[in-house]
């Protein structure tokens, strides 16, 4: 609800730790944040707007770059909901390859909010590690798609490439060692006591409120709601016999941890697929046809939607995209910035929500 | 030349500050711009420090086709930054919008329209080595002998 | 001449995200149920809400429908639920204040059918004001 308050503190949009340009208006009291408000508009590109009326050849590569960050699963969504409209058929060695590409993303896009946050509570020795790490998930990402962003590997019936043995190889070595690292990180993040005086107990999210802004990913499992992930109802991760893992505390710590939590899954995942990928096709046929359709699946920030309705030549007629930044911003800045101590813990309280403003906006 | 003036030109080559503003991409730059930072491509080796402030900066990174929220905004981030500066566009976004300039959408490219622009960098996203590259080439270009060429 | 350094007028940008295939349907069936032109409930969320929670409408609309379908009977018709927490159209005080009116009505003889109808007038008045 919108109030006329007499001191609003404004933050952004050019501010030193975030990424992104987006305005939080904070109504304190003294240091005390006693609510926030978000102005937007700074990303808005249209997207939607853009996509309807053209053949999904076009808008597959506009649904990658809703997101630069994680460009790999908006491909993935845009194309199995086209998948599910027409009913064609995935092999289920690209189907794998799918997970692997992805959980590759995932892991970088994790890995960068991580940075992102030590970054914003000056903790830059840890970030730069965090980052260096990230280089070779990067690395990976490229050997395997031919990109390092918006890779477009995903298409309507299997993938672009194949995994060749001796990139199979190297994929396992380069596991083995990001889990090495990201493992001594995450023992540096728990005991780091002078980390833990910034992130615990700041920015607590409750359940309930998670709930009530329908908060998801990793923001809503840290408060405890390991139900909200959408892998959970993916046929393939179905196959592998994936869990999600969650937390109770609900604030920036746990938020973190829940980040690296999930790196590590995400690398034991990728050891499943390569240990159980089966020899054969990557790409079979399929036209994609009319339909309408509410697909969602798990990006590293939550749950993403795309409601799509096409015609028989395959153009999209009408589309809107549900992104997790939505959800988890707002459950952000209505939620847990309300009653942080001090303006010092806005941005990374902001920050520990994985923000992406590009997403928001579209 | 004046001693002075050699001097500045040696500071001004060995230090740059650089700040970028995001005027509405889809994220992919600004991670490679964030990549930049890493120990792998060791931005600061060059004497290079991001830290996105635009009163400290010497050469701001634009990233993005241009969106209404910025009309006015970009313009003044602009005129914060003291001179001798700079603006680098990075990405295809700022140079011709890229995949958003069809019809019906919001964006306003290219952003030269808006703010004086002396380098590009193409690609959707550049590698982080190019825009490593690009900053390290305008600097001195724009920086060298500043005061001389102002008078 | 004075003025604010960077406040800008947002309508413009407010009514591009009302305007999205998903936002316009909620509009409309929100218009529907309460009887008001959706002209004036657009201005009206535009007005009050700020651009994040306007691009969240529609998955907190969703949300709220679904637990408002489990509500007891004469809040799920009347979607106290929905109209004041999960698209704050009323604040949560405004709405007690109307629930209580309508459960005197139907105490004292009133059918629930004809209470729950006078209850989203009041809702559709406080809106209006």
């Amino acid at each position: 609800m919108k109030r006329t308050v007499d001191v609003s503190i404004p933050v952004g949009p050019v501010h030193p730790c975030w990424k992104e340009p987006a305005r939080v208006k904070c109504e304190t009291k003294g240091e005390y944040v006693l609510s926030a408000e978000v102005e937007l508009g700074y990303m808005k590109k249209g997207i939607e707007r853009i996509m309807r009326g053209r053949p999904w050849q076009e808008v597959m590569f506009l649904a990658e770059r809703v997101c630069g960050i994680c460009s790999v699963i908006h491909n993935m969504v845009f194309i199995e909901a086209l998948e599910a409209i027409s009913s064609i058929p995935v092999p289920d060695r690209a189907a794998l390859l799918r997970v692997v590409v992805n959980e590759l993303d995932r892991m970088q896009s994790h890995i960068l909010a991580n940075f992102s946050y030590c970054y914003t509570i000056e903790h830059e020795t840890l970030g730069m590690y965090l980052l260096d790490v990230r280089e070779k998930v990067m690395d990976e990402l490229e050997r395997i798609t031919g990109a390092r962003v918006t890779c477009a590997y995903i298409v309507p019936g299997g993938v672009r490439f194949d995994l060749r043995a001796e990139d199979a190889l190297h994929l396992r070595a380069n596991l083995a060692a990001i889990e090495e690292e990201i493992t001594r990180y995450m023992g540096m993040f728990e005991n780091g006591p002078l980390i833990a005086l910034r992130s615990r107990e700041i920015g607590i999210l409750t359940r309930e409120a998670a709930q009530e802004a329908c908060a998801v990913g990793p923001t809503a499992r840290a408060s405890g709601m390991p139900e909200t992930d959408r892998r959970l109802r993916h046929p393939t991760y179905q196959k592998l016999g994936f869990t999600p893992v969650s937390r109770e505390e609900g604030d920036n710590y746990a938020r973190i941890m829940m980040r690296f939590q999930e790196v590590l899954q995400s690398i034991a995942l990728i050891r499943m697929c390569l240990d159980s990928l089966p020899e054969g096709p990557i790409r079979g046929g399929g036209i994609p046809g009319a339909g309408e359709i509410a697909y969602s699946g798990e990006a590293p920030r939550g749950e993403l939607s795309y409601f799509i309705k096409t015609d028989a030549a395959g153009r999209v007629l009408d589309i809107a995209i549900q992104t997790p930044s939505i959800m988890n911003i707002e459950a952000c800045c209505h939620y847990m910035l309300k009653g942080v101590a001090s303006l010092a813990d806005v941005p990374s309280t902001f920050v520990s929500s994985d923000p992406c403003i590009a997403c928001t906006e579209r | 030349m004046s001693l002075l003036q050699r001097v500045k030109n040696f500071v001004r080559s060995k230090s740059i500050h650089v700040a970028y503003v995001d005027v509405g991409s889809c994220n992919g730059c600004d991670i490679e711009v964030l990549a930049c930072l890493s120990p792998r491509y060791d931005i600061e080796q060059y004497g290079i420090y991001v830290h996105n402030n635009p009163r400290e900066a010497d050469i701001l990174l634009v990233i993005g086709a241009f969106t209404p929220g910025w009309e006015e905004k970009l313009r003044s981030v602009w005129e914060k930054i003291p001179d001798p500066k700079a603006a680098i566009a990075i990405g295809n976004c700022p140079i011709s919008g890229c995949v958003f300039n069809r019809p019906h959408s919001l964006i306003d490219p290219p952003v030269a329209k808006h703010i004086p622009i002396s380098a590009q960098v193409p690609g959707c996203p550049p590698r982080p080595t190019e825009i490593l590259s690009a900053v390290l080439a305008v600097a001195p270009v724009v920086f060298k002998d500043y005061e001389v060429k102002k008078r | 001449m004075s003025g604010y350094l960077y406040e800008k007028d947002l309508s413009s940008m407010k009514y591009a995200i009302l305007t999205s295939t998903r936002h316009d349907r909620m509009v409309r069936e929100i218009a529907d149920d309460l009887g008001i032109p959706q002209l004036r409930l657009r201005r009206y969320i535009m007005d009050q809400f700020d651009m994040l929670l306007m691009e969240n409408l529609p998955a907190r609309y969703e949300q709220g429908k679904r637990l408002t379908a489990e509500a007891p009977a004469a809040e799920r018709d009347l979607k106290t639920h929905l109209y004041s927490r999960a698209v704050p159209l009323i604040q949560e005080e405004q709405m007690e204040c109307i629930f209580s009116r309508v459960k005197e009505m139907m105490e004292n003889g009133m059918p629930e059918k004809e209470a729950v109808s006078a209850g989203r007038r009041l809702i559709r008045e406080a809106i209006l004001a």
